[in-house]
């Protein structure tokens, strides 16, 4: 257990470029635009487009915000596993984590679970940085737009509660609904190094052309069965149409109605088939990492 | 050629019929040998003879047929178990370039469970490889000391070395191998290394094995090395005659001819010239010109 915790802070200190500098350099520009905001016509804006309270403000900003991390978060992540799975032969350093005494496999499983755990952790964090900063915006956005109604510390802190809630459990289930496209960028890199970027698209794409070209697509779903899968398997949680009314409604945020839709829309075979087809991508990866030569 | 007696206890390392193919290029062909525990052996052979991947198959880097065992164990199956008590170089640029030496300490203290880092810092002390220092801006000559003072910090039964000074100077070469005869040989620790520069190595030796296009040409004590082969500089006049004992390798140079050769006594030839045992550099050259010794 040891080992795989030391391995997993092995690739955070590889990769905290993507996950902890450039976060804190996101954070730094957002606050310089949040204070900008002060100075500009967004509080009235946010007014005309219901936001009559701090508080709503303040929910629609952390809110915002959070979707904006979450698609940092893919994409880090996306090239996160396309690069960490053959970093060891890109840097070199293969023959001499060779020589430690841990499987191909557990490497490769701490690469996946630094990218389940402690790299999403980081951005977490940020976002609950930037919560904050959006706390203290709204607060001043009080002052520069009386008109907004200011409400009490504990409806800011149950409203934070609520939200950073509903995210933490969005992401924990969003990165295991994409475990498997994670894998599969991971394990192709294993293979093809840095073009595991553009193969991972290419190959699904080239299947569901011969699918449509070469087979009889007669009867099935437009564009065919493959990209029809593709297409309902990169899709993850509930529809903005309905999240939308349910944020700029008159009460506060509620995490436990949120949380019961998202758990409710999501197809559990389909999450489970993945997570079992993510194990084995990074099994086959080990296979191929162990066999092939070391250099 | 091979005078391996039978040993009593378990060799470090076993090989039988050890072959290797690349597509259909095969690389080893057919290795026999054993390597007792406590020696220091050298294995010399050309670029491409096949020691890289002698080696990489002993350290279960590579796939091979026949029969391998190292500590008992099949090294391609159990690399990872194996890494307990072997310990390697294999390119002294390959370690973590992003970590600082620090960092790494750390890190090895919980995956490598005989790594101690008390030890390995206390090689590092005298050199100018400071804690805090990243890797990446270490130069050649200090991160072989680094990567020497980790696998010195592991309490490994073998340790093997390939070509582990490459592209350093005669400074730190002489120093690296001063310090793993010093702080590292016992008797319990077995020592398998590749190197071009084998006559820095001569002294530190108690077995020696030549590698030839994947076979081996030479297998034996260095003991037995000294008595079995001669060299001889040979008087002008004395040429012809010595030439008619069949020397294994003979080379004149400014006027003097030097002869190497096998089994011939050495009372016999001082009638030639003088006799001295042949370095491991001329005994090597003169054995990669002839056919497998008899």
């Amino acid at each position: 257990m040891n080992s795989l915790v030391a391995l997993i802070k092995r690739e955070y200190l590889e990769h905290r470029g993507a996950f902890l500098y450039a976060p804190a350099v996101i954070l730094i520009v957002l606050t310089v635009i949040l204070i900008g905001s002060l100075f500009s016509n967004r509080f009235h804006m946010a007014y005309e487009v219901g936001a009559p309270s701090a508080l709503k403000f303040f929910e629609v900003g952390f809110l915002g915000v959070s979707m904006l991390w979450a698609i940092y978060l893919l994409a880090a992540l996306f090239f996160y596993y396309a690069d960490a799975f053959s970093a060891d032969r890109r840097n070199n350093a293969m023959l001499f984590w060779k020589s430690m005494p841990v499987t191909d496999f557990k490497v490769l499983a701490s690469k996946m679970l630094a990218g389940m755990t402690i790299l999403p952790a980081l951005i977490y964090g940020a976002l609950l940085l930037t919560a904050v900063l959006i706390y203290f915006t709204a607060l001043a956005g009080t002052l520069v737009l009386p008109q907004l109604a200011l409400p009490g510390i504990l409806e800011f802190v149950s409203s934070a509660v609520q939200i950073a809630g509903y995210v933490l459990v969005a992401l924990v289930l969003a990165l295991l609904w994409y475990a498997p496209f994670f894998a599969w960028v991971g394990a192709l890199s294993t293979v093809f190094r840095r073009w595991s970027i553009p193969l991972a698209f290419l190959i699904p794409g080239l299947v569901g052309l011969a699918e449509n070209l070469v087979l009889d697509n007669a009867g099935g779903p437009r564009g065919g069965y493959v990209l029809d899968f593709l297409r309902r398997r990169f899709h993850f949680g509930p529809d903005e149409r309905d999240l939308m009314p349910t944020i700029f409604a008159d009460g506060p945020f509620n995490a436990t109605t949120m949380i019961g839709r998202l758990v409710a829309g999501i197809d559990w075979s389909q999450m489970v088939g993945g997570l079992i087809v993510a194990s084995l991508l990074v099994y086959a990866a080990s296979e191929y990492r162990r066999r092939s030569l070391a250099t | 050629m091979n005078d391996l007696a039978q040993t009593p206890v378990a060799p470090i390392v076993s090989a039988r019929g050890l072959r290797k193919h690349f597509g259909r290029t095969e690389i080893l062909h057919g290795l026999d040998f054993d390597i007792p525990a406590g020696r220091i052996y050298g294995l010399v052979g050309h670029n491409g003879a096949g020691k890289t991947t002698t080696l990489n198959a002993l350290l279960g880097l590579t796939s091979y047929e026949g029969t391998v065992r190292v500590l008992g164990e099949d090294p391609y199956q159990k690399r990872a178990a194996l890494m307990k008590n072997v310990a390697f170089i294999s390119d002294v640029a390959s370690l973590p370039r992003f970590l600082r030496v620090r960092e790494l300490f750390a890190l090895l203290t919980n995956i490598h469970p005989n790594f101690d880092q008390a030890k390995a810092r206390g090689f590092l002390d005298g050199t100018d490889v400071k804690m805090e220092a990243r890797i990446k801006n270490l130069s050649k000559g200090m991160i072989a000391q680094l990567h020497l003072a980790v696998v010195m910090a592991i309490d490994a039964k073998l340790l093997v070395l390939d070509e582990p000074t490459l592209g350093l100077d005669i400074t730190y070469r002489k120093r690296f191998y001063r310090r793993l005869l010093e702080d590292y040989m016992t008797e319990e620790r077995t020592l398998l290394i590749t190197t071009h520069q084998v006559d820095e190595i001569e002294f530190m030796l108690s077995d020696i094995m030549f590698i030839r296009d994947g076979d081996l040409i030479l297998h034996m004590q260095m003991e037995t090395v000294s008595s079995k082969f001669s060299q001889v500089l040979v008087r002008p006049d004395q040429v012809a005659a010595a030439m008619a004992l069949g020397p294994i390798y003979s080379e004149t140079r400014f006027g003097q001819t030097a002869m190497v050769f096998d089994g011939v006594e050495r009372e016999r030839l001082a009638q030639f010239g003088e006799v001295t045992t042949p370095t491991l550099s001329d005994l090597f050259v003169a054995l990669m010109q002839r056919g497998p010794a008899k």
